[in-house]
């Protein structure tokens, strides 16, 4: 159960990536200009839209968000805690509280991106966005992660469960983080030297075709979304 | 249709092949151990195997890659590979959306600081040459760096005050840290992983 792509035909498919980063990162600036009750508000109202047209359901992404969950719960509990009378003060801990508001409508925005881009479509911003051997680094090396990631999930799962089968968990902590470790730092350096052999085996290059990525009308909502974050954004700060 | 471009490819050397490989590998491995959490005796509080992660590609990879390979576990996850704790992703999460932010982009710059203490130079030792004290030292200094930058940003995105940060953002966490710096330095002495 983990944030990942799933292929569909909504209108947040259709847009191109760009504009979809674009409209994140303009909202996670508007977020911090704006941590006030009407501002947040607002922001709530704007993210039940774009989940509605990625058609990502909030309850679902909170839970896959879940491991975050206790810090955005405890912070505006931990300021609020005082050192003797009136032990917990409320005014300290609207701030904390505020933020972690904010926090979870960034992380709905997040899920809502994920859900609704490929990873080569990403893959390909990254390209294009950062310049030269850089940036092919960066694109290669991430379309890498996602398609290494599940085999290597699978090895630490299955080294886990050796070691619980023949009552490794018995053993002290250190020592089980040590032996998991070490057996899977050795699978993942056996692989990535296969890896590299089958990468040179065919032509491995820095120039590899990536598929095009073209701005058009549709994305004409999201860029005027963006534009207006960031103006509401400037306009706040000063 | 895309048109693929045939002319003038630019093949990558061998060298640098097989360390893009270990580099991503080394990432995906990070997001495979943000799901591991063992749990602390005494305290119960879990803990995920993700820093260690970080201490080994300092000491096996060196400043250089171990930094790239830090690098590329930040960009795959930015664009949505779920290898954030817990199996989160998203751009949102490295600008400011989620409380771990702090500790994610302090990940690459321990890995430099750690690679560079080990071997003294971008050039790549045999770790198990290296002197325990040396690997605890920079181990210890990995530790305070992604500690610091966790707790900064902790007050920046959940907005509380230092102490509150400290609180719930680093105490927590201290006898985890010195049972996997215990544990790397079992695996690097042992000398049973090397990148050479």
């Amino acid at each position: 159960m983990t944030l990942v792509y799933e292929p569909g035909s909504t209108p947040a498919h259709r847009l191109d990536p760009r504009s979809k980063l674009l409209v994140q990162t303009t909202f996670v600036a508007a977020a911090f200009v704006y941590t006030t009750p009407p501002g947040l508000l607002a922001l709530t109202g704007l993210v039940a839209g774009m989940l509605a047209v990625a058609r990502t359901s909030p309850l679902r992404s909170l839970w896959e968000f879940r491991v975050v969950l206790p810090v955005v719960v405890a912070a505006p509990i931990l300021e609020g805690l005082t050192l003797g009378a009136p032990w917990f003060v409320l005014a300290d801990a609207i701030g904390p509280a505020l933020a972690s508001v904010r926090v979870l409508l960034v992380l709905l925005v997040t899920a809502a991106y994920v859900r609704t881009t490929p990873v080569r479509e990403s893959r390909a911003v990254i390209q294009r966005s950062v310049p030269g051997r850089p940036g092919q680094f960066l694109g290669m090396g991430a379309a890498f992660v996602f398609r290494f990631l599940p085999v290597l999930q699978d090895d630490v799962a299955r080294i886990r469960n050796a070691q619980r089968v023949r009552l490794g968990a018995e053993r002290p902590v250190t020592e089980r983080v040590r032996l998991l470790a070490v057996a899977a730092f050795a699978r993942a350096f056996d692989r990535a030297d296969t890896f590299a052999l089958a990468l040179q085996a065919r032509c491995f290059a820095w120039n590899p075709t990536l598929p095009e990525l073209r701005l058009g009308a549709r994305d004409l909502p999201a860029l005027a979304l963006a534009a207006a974050l960031a103006v509401a954004a400037v306009v706040g700060a000063t | 249709m895309t048109r693929t471009n045939t002319s003038g490819v630019d093949l990558v050397d061998e060298e640098t092949t097989l360390n893009i490989a270990r580099a991503a590998l080394f990432a995906a491995l990070m997001g495979a151990f943000a799901l591991v959490s063992v749990t602390v005796p005494v305290t119960s509080i879990p803990f995920t195997l993700q820093v260690l992660g970080v201490f080994l590609a300092g000491i096996l990879l060196g400043p250089v890659w171990g930094g790239a390979a830090m690098v590329l576990y930040l960009a795959a996850g930015a664009v949505g590979a779920p290898v954030f704790e817990g199996g989160s992703a998203g751009i949102g999460i490295l600008l400011g959306g989620a409380p771990s932010f702090g500790y994610l982009w302090a990940f690459p710059l321990a890995a430099v600081v750690i690679g560079y203490l080990v071997h003294g130079s971008t050039e790549v030792r045999r770790p198990s040459s290296v002197s325990p004290a040396r690997l605890v030292v920079a181990m210890a200094v990995g530790t305070v760096v992604i500690y610091a930058f966790g707790a900064l940003g902790l007050m920046y995105v959940q907005d509380v005050g230092p102490e509150a940060a400290v609180l719930a953002g680093v105490v927590p966490f201290v006898p985890a840290e010195i049972l996997k710096l215990v544990a790397a330095l079992g695996i690097v002495r042992s000398d049973v992983l090397q990148a050479g």
